[in-house]
């Protein structure tokens, strides 16, 4: 089975800081890892090698610092890692993003099945999985936590909407995203880590990419979405109430303002 | 409370008077949570009744409060976040509760890379104000809601000691009330300080017996670039604990080296829900690095890894992501949660670290004899072992006894202490004896009549 | 048809599952209203399952001019790409200026696909819409888990956006509202890929619908303390909600999780225990209508953003409150 993995380098959001002040992001202190839920995504593709054989390829799309989230999903089971880096991709939102993509996973020739992560930690959005789907023409389900079954045209998974979790059977070549409940990503070990580390990571321009005339569905060109402005949330204050004095007397107090408000009594 | 020499009303007005009326609390309801600590429910103290909480603001409050105590000759008990595990906080007679968490501000001065906390932050308090600056407090001694004053009268250890120490080593300077109501300023923001007697060294570890610490200045670190955390799985326990002191000598200096056994370690991560992500081998060594940079860091570890491989290590698993080491401490760190509802008591002998496995083998012995679990765990690099009596198997209170009086024994016997992390507190007071001599106990009493010569300040704890 | 269709200026996907219509279509139905005022245009639904005439009809209750209703029983559940295609044809015949679609996972499984298939730009989990003086459409989304807000532009139409649950207000339902149903031809397509086998019900805890919320944060020092929490959100009919450390540190599920990256939620009462108020957090419950905040820390951010709050401690309080509430209950009793 010919896997694909589709992969983000982001910051380490937890360490992001925001200067309320100055209004601006502190990345300074944040190193870039690969996105958390991509490693649920390989995880998945390199427990489906394991079953099945074959290869799993990870591509991802970024500035020439990102191969350092390649050589993760290499240290991690990647056989292969490819990526899309090109001055010319840069300020891709989702559609262009998914474009390039899927133009890479075309140049590829053929593929059983595409897993990503449900969404990425910074742009948060869960979209380019579901548009590289339809850019390829192939069917997806998205948000799987489980994996039931997969043959070589086949796979059967379990994915929840709003009420209910569904029991899919999607045909292959397809495209799944996956939550975080579906596995325990594995540690790699220190050996697979230092072999990543001097592996080679094939790099892909544009022109690597074989489309003719294209240029308009690239980077910023190919983004119909255009972020106009960032702010601060006012930050909305309530009235700020203090309710003072013994542990009993402060339990009355709320017992008052929910009565008030109807919900007790 | 009919042994104090004062009318109950009026101590309380009196302590009113010193905090404010609403910081006196007299109703059992609303102390529930000052009563206990993190000890083990069958071998915990149970607190006295005719108990009254106070939670001053200032070290003048607790001054005060000290020497309103003195005259009355009132039981004192200070308490920090409550996370001990000998009981020592336990208010086993009637009196004063003194809880400093209303005293919780924390300065950190950049210039000399230092903080200045009041005892009632916490140690989550700490970490994040060090963040904020740009440094780093470097040890982990333990639960993070745990107080910095609680910290220090312990003396905390946990799990970073083997490469950044124990509290002691980070405390420069200390301001501490006696029971007698004085004031004192000890050290300060010094790196050296041979002036006199270290009376500070004194407070420190002082379980509570002997001062009231109201403020710390503790030494900050800048901030390690990168670290990462690494799992190894061996097929035996000599196999893994040979392995320890050759990590030692090697130079490459972990911030910590964390035994742990398969079958405790995977009890934590079901009790959080979780899986431990390395499903291997009997033993594991969990060790945390830090330094400068990832080519740094990953060179450390292959030295790491060559000496674990020479050690027969099954494989060498590496988490670098903050959230992958975050998820492995959490699980290390939960296995006393996870086996405290089956537990009896939990025990921190410590011996030289090369004589950690021949102290594992002693426990597996006692364990066979008395035909019960042991589980055993701790912090390898400091020779420091976690063995826990559990309830399976054990019959009554005694034999619980006797079995750590053989733990203690065999401990002792390999040149170790009784306990090297949690302290005396109340369950250890009647074993003193195993580790020190007459005279040692007697110049201990002595010091604690100087300071305390009413016995007002957590009466009965690490003394009889 | 496309003539009386020219004037669809906002165009809603009507969510269902097993024919219940999903309550953020209400509240697309109240944010597209306004928008569709504004451009002076038509407010239209898109409506896809089967035997749906009733809710068809309700749509238009909630505000909807016009509901294209496919209605076949090869969509009565959802098929991504069934529905993708009829979506599609219907978009590319009425050419809405906007498309607003539920941040459900349904929504969010969707709207990707009729984007990328459309090649127009979508913009994911709108918190805010607006238009500016040329009548496009302003998309306000959260970005950094909350910490900043950006406004978004498409330059393509149909302008598409999934619009987060639980933010936007409902609109009020008239049942004295006319509009037109348009049954819409099914195309079926007999093999898209994909096939259910099987439909378990999720029975979570649904927080989002909580008219009353017991949240419990970073001061609960153990597993076990939540149990006051279930309590005291049993007296009172409400569930128990969690910021982000309880949930990653495996106390508690994810179901229970509020903030940004876990669920909006609106209660009537929202009471937080030990939570310090981070953006993350506050961003998934700012909506609420009043917030009691009990922190030990005077100086947590949570305390501004609550209309009424005690500095004290988590353990003296809780037990407290449940006792009282008992009092209550009792006397009703």
């Amino acid at each position: 089975m010919n896997i694909l993995v589709l992969i983000k380098q982001v910051p380490e959001i937890e360490k992001v800081r925001f200067d309320y002040e100055k209004g601006r992001l502190d990345r300074s202190s944040a190193g870039a890892i690969i996105n958390p839920f991509d490693l649920n995504a390989l995880e998945a593709a390199v427990q489906i090698k394991e079953k099945t054989g074959g290869s799993v390829t990870a591509i991802s799309m970024g500035p020439m610092q990102a191969v350092d989230a390649l050589r993760d999903a290499l240290a991690r089971g990647a056989d292969k890692a490819i990526l899309l880096s090109d001055e010319r991709f840069a300020g891709a939102d989702t559609l262009a993003t998914a474009y390039t993509l899927a133009s890479a996973i075309r140049k590829l020739g053929a593929f059983d099945l595409i897993i990503c992560g449900e969404k990425t930690i910074d742009g948060d959005t869960g979209q380019v999985g579901p548009e590289v789907a339809e850019l390829l023409g192939i069917p997806h389900v998205a948000y799987v936590e489980e994996i039931r079954q997969i043959c070589s045209d086949k796979i059967v998974v379990g994915a929840r909407m709003e009420r209910n979790k569904y029991i899919i059977e999607l045909r292959l070549p397809g495209l799944i995203t996956v939550t975080k409940d579906l596995n325990n990503p594995r540690l790699p070990t220190l050996r697979d880590k230092l072999r990543a580390m001097r592996a080679e990571i094939t790099v892909w321009s544009y022109k690597d990419l074989n489309e003719e005339d294209a240029l308009q569905y690239f980077g910023l060109n190919g983004s119909p979405t255009r972020v106009i402005r960032v702010y601060t949330p006012a930050a909305e204050k309530r009235k700020s109430q203090v309710l003072s004095g013994t542990a009993p007397e402060v339990a009355q107090k709320i017992v008052q303002i929910l009565r008030e408000s109807g919900v007790l009594g | 409370m009919g042994d104090f020499s004062v009318n109950l009303e009026n101590l309380i007005s009196d302590l009113r008077r010193i905090v404010g009326d609403k910081w006196v609390v007299t109703q059992r309801e609303f102390m529930e949570g000052y009563l206990r600590d993190e000890t083990p429910d069958p071998v915990r103290p149970r607190a006295a009744e005719g108990l009254i909480l106070v939670k001053p603001s200032s070290a003048e409050d607790v001054a005060g409060i000290l020497k309103l105590a003195n005259a009355n000759k009132v039981p004192v008990f200070p308490v920090g976040g409550r996370t001990g595990l000998v009981g020592g906080s336990v208010p086993i007679k009637p009196g004063i509760i003194l809880s400093l968490e209303r005293m919780n501000k924390i300065e950190v001065d950049r210039e000399n890379i230092m903080a200045v906390a009041e005892a009632g932050a916490t140690l989550g308090d700490l970490i994040k104000a060090a963040d904020e600056a740009g440094l780093f407090f470097p040890p982990h001694p333990g639960d993070e809601g745990a107080q910095i004053g609680g910290l220090i009268a312990t003396n905390a250890g946990g799990s970073r000691a083997v490469k950044y120490g124990v509290m002691r080593n980070y405390i420069r300077g200390l301001e501490i009330v006696l029971p007698t109501g004085e004031i004192l300023s000890l050290g300060g923001k010094l790196l050296k300080n041979n002036t006199g007697y270290d009376l500070m060294q004194l407070a420190i570890g002082c379980e509570g017996t002997l001062c009231v610490i109201t403020k710390a200045v503790i030494r900050l670190f800048p901030k390690s670039k990168v670290m990462v955390t690494l799992v190894v799985p061996f097929n035996t326990r000599s196999d893994a604990l040979k392995t320890v002191p050759e990590i030692l000598r090697s130079g490459v200096m972990p911030l910590a080296i964390e035994y742990v056994q398969i079958r405790e370690i995977e009890e934590a991560a079901k009790h959080l829900n979780e899986r431990w992500p390395v499903q291997r081998g009997f033993a594991q060594l969990i060790m945390i690095l830090d330094g400068a940079s990832q080519e740094e860091m990953l060179l450390r570890c292959e030295e790491i890894s060559e000496i674990c491989e020479s050690n027969s290590a099954m494989d060498i698993m590496l988490a670098e992501t903050a959230e992958e080491q975050s998820r492995i401490l959490r699980i290390r760190s939960n296995i006393y949660t996870a086996l405290k509802p089956h537990m009896i008591d939990i025990l921190d002998v410590t011996v030289p670290p090369s004589n950690l496995e021949k102290l594992m083998n002693e426990v597996d012995v006692i364990a066979a004899k008395y035909d019960v679990y042991l589980p055993a765990y701790g912090h390898a690099g400091d020779g420091n072992l976690h063995v826990h009596i559990m309830k399976e198997g054990v019959t009554d209170m005694r034999m619980a006894d006797r079995i750590k009086s053989e733990i203690y024994k065999a401990a002792v016997a390999l040149g170790g202490v009784i306990t090297g992390e949690h302290g005396v507190g109340s369950l250890r007071i009647k074993d003193l004896g195993l580790v020190l001599s007459e005279k040692h106990i007697e110049i201990m009493e002595s010091i604690k009549r100087i300071f305390d010569p009413n016995n007002i300040l957590n009466p009965n704890k690490v003394l009889p | 048809m496309s003539d009386e269709c020219s004037f669809c200026g906002v165009l809603i996907f009507a969510e269902q599952e097993d024919g219940e219509i999903h309550k953020v279509t209400y509240e697309l139905l109240g944010k597209g209203r306004v928008l569709a005022d504004r451009l002076g245009k038509n407010l239209c639904a898109v409506l896809l399952g089967y035997g749906l005439d009733d809710e068809a009809r309700e749509l238009i209750y909630y505000g909807a001019d016009k509901v294209f209703l496919f209605d076949h029983p090869s969509l009565k559940d959802f098929d991504i790409v069934r529905y993708k295609q009829n979506i599609v044809r219907l978009v590319n015949e009425v050419k809405p200026d906007i498309f607003l679609i539920g941040a459900t996972r349904i929504g969010r499984s969707l709207a990707p696909r009729i984007a990328a298939s459309l090649k127009t730009g979508l913009t994911a989990d709108c918190v805010d819409l607006d238009l500016d003086n040329e009548g496009n459409l302003v998309q306000i989304r959260p970005a950094f888990s909350g910490n900043i807000m950006a406004q978004i532009k498409t330059r393509t139409k149909p302008q598409m956006a999934t619009v987060r649950y639980k933010v936007m207000k409902m609109s009020i339902r008239d049942p004295a509202r006319r509009g037109g149903v348009v049954e819409m031809k099914v195309e079926p397509v007999k093999n898209t890929g994909m096939k259910i086998l099987e439909k378990e019900k999720a029975d979570e805890v649904n927080i989002s619908e909580a008219e009353i919320i017991v949240a419990a944060g970073r001061g609960v020092k153990s597993p076990e303390d939540l149990r006051l929490f279930k309590e005291l959100a049993d007296l009172l009919g409400g569930v128990v909600g969690s910021s982000r450390p309880l949930v990653d540190a495996g106390w508690i599920g994810k179901e229970h999780q509020v903030g940004f990256s876990g669920n909006t939620v609106k209660p009537r009462v929202y009471m937080a225990f030990g939570i310090s108020g981070s953006p993350q957090h506050l961003f998934g419950m700012r909506y609420s209508d009043i917030i009691i905040a009990v922190n030990k820390d005077p100086t947590a951010p949570m305390l501004n953003f609550s209309d009424y709050y005690v500095i004290g401690d988590l353990y003296e309080i809780l037990p407290q409150l449940i006792h009282e509430i008992r009092k209550v209950r009792c006397v009703e009793k």
